[in-house]
């Protein structure tokens, strides 16, 4: 299952709280800037982050935030993470980036950077930190936490 | 799983940023399905996620809304009029299966035959006139210039 296809999960589970119907234009304008954000974290390159913005508020995939169980920025969040995740593996595939992370910080902060930024599964970032996936997991939520709490 | 631990796991926080596995993501759902405070939970919790990514907006350039304005229209467009010819094609013809030989031309193709052929044969007759013309007048050149060598001699 490759990210657009995980995002689009969950598209047609059952509605808890049924957001509003609203265009691709009114979507980009209550959000735009928090994917336009997302995606210049996961893809610094502006011009490319500028296509994947449009490719984001373009997609049919968006249309479907509309019976989204959550609210639209959460499929925003995750549709605009997918879509850069998948343009920054273009991108790499033509030019191969850096070594391996290596660093060995398993910070809560660290870990949620290598999943969402760097477009690592919550296996691979278990396996690159020799640790389990329900510690990486787990590490999610502490990082929320902390946030949360500071 | 209790319902601490599994707020305490990360899933749902692994799910609302698009992480989740299938299973995780069922899991999420019948959770949420079962207990109303979860889905409450979940509800704050989509609340932080949304604060903590909003803090890193970035506003885009004016001309990316453009473009989004221009191909949702294009797109609106496309989807209509694909709709309209779609009605007017169901209108318009009747799905006939046609088993025949022949061939059905416009109206206005038999004064053009007949021109082209009247034509041609006006050619025939003019080139064949000329043809044996040429031919006489060379026997007559021919003649003549016999006739002019033995008055010479």
């Amino acid at each position: 299952m490759n990210e657009l296809e995980r995002a689009g999960n969950g598209v047609d589970g059952h509605a808890l709280s049924m957001p509003q119907t609203l265009t691709s234009l009114e979507v980009y304008d209550q959000y735009g800037a928090m994917a336009y954000g997302i995606i210049l974290q996961i893809l610094p390159q502006v011009h490319l982050a500028q296509e994947v913005l449009v490719s984001v508020f373009s997609s049919p995939q968006l249309q479907s935030c509309n019976s989204y169980p959550f609210t639209f920025a959460a499929c925003v969040i995750k549709l605009a993470r997918a879509k850069a995740v998948e343009a920054k593996r273009r991108l790499t595939a033509l030019a191969p980036a850096g070594p391996d992370y290596a660093s060995g910080d398993m910070s809560p902060e660290s870990i949620f950077d290598l999943a969402f930024r760097q477009g690592f599964t919550p296996e691979e970032v278990a396996g690159k930190l020799n640790i389990s996936k329900n510690e990486v997991l787990r590490s999610f939520h502490e990082f929320f936490k902390s946030y949360r709490n500071a | 799983m209790s319902k601490q631990e599994f707020i305490e796991s990360g899933i749902l926080e692994s799910h609302l940023m698009g992480l989740a596995s299938e299973d995780e993501q069922q899991l999420v759902a019948e959770m949420m399905l079962s207990d109303v405070e979860m889905s409450m939970y979940v509800n704050d919790l989509e609340e932080d996620i949304k604060r903590y990514f909003a803090q890193g907006s970035v506003p885009p350039p004016e001309a990316v809304r453009e473009i989004i304005l221009l191909r949702s229209i294009r797109e609106k467009k496309g989807r209509s009029s694909y709709h309209t010819e779609e009605k007017a094609a169901a209108k318009q013809y009747l799905d006939v299966e046609v088993n025949d030989t022949h061939m059905k031309v416009h109206k206005l193709w038999r004064p053009a035959f007949i021109a082209v052929f009247i034509l041609s044969k006006i050619f025939l007759i003019a080139g064949l006139y000329f043809y044996f013309k040429s031919l006489a007048q060379q026997e007559e050149i021919e003649k003549i210039k016999t006739e002019m060598q033995l008055n010479k001699k």
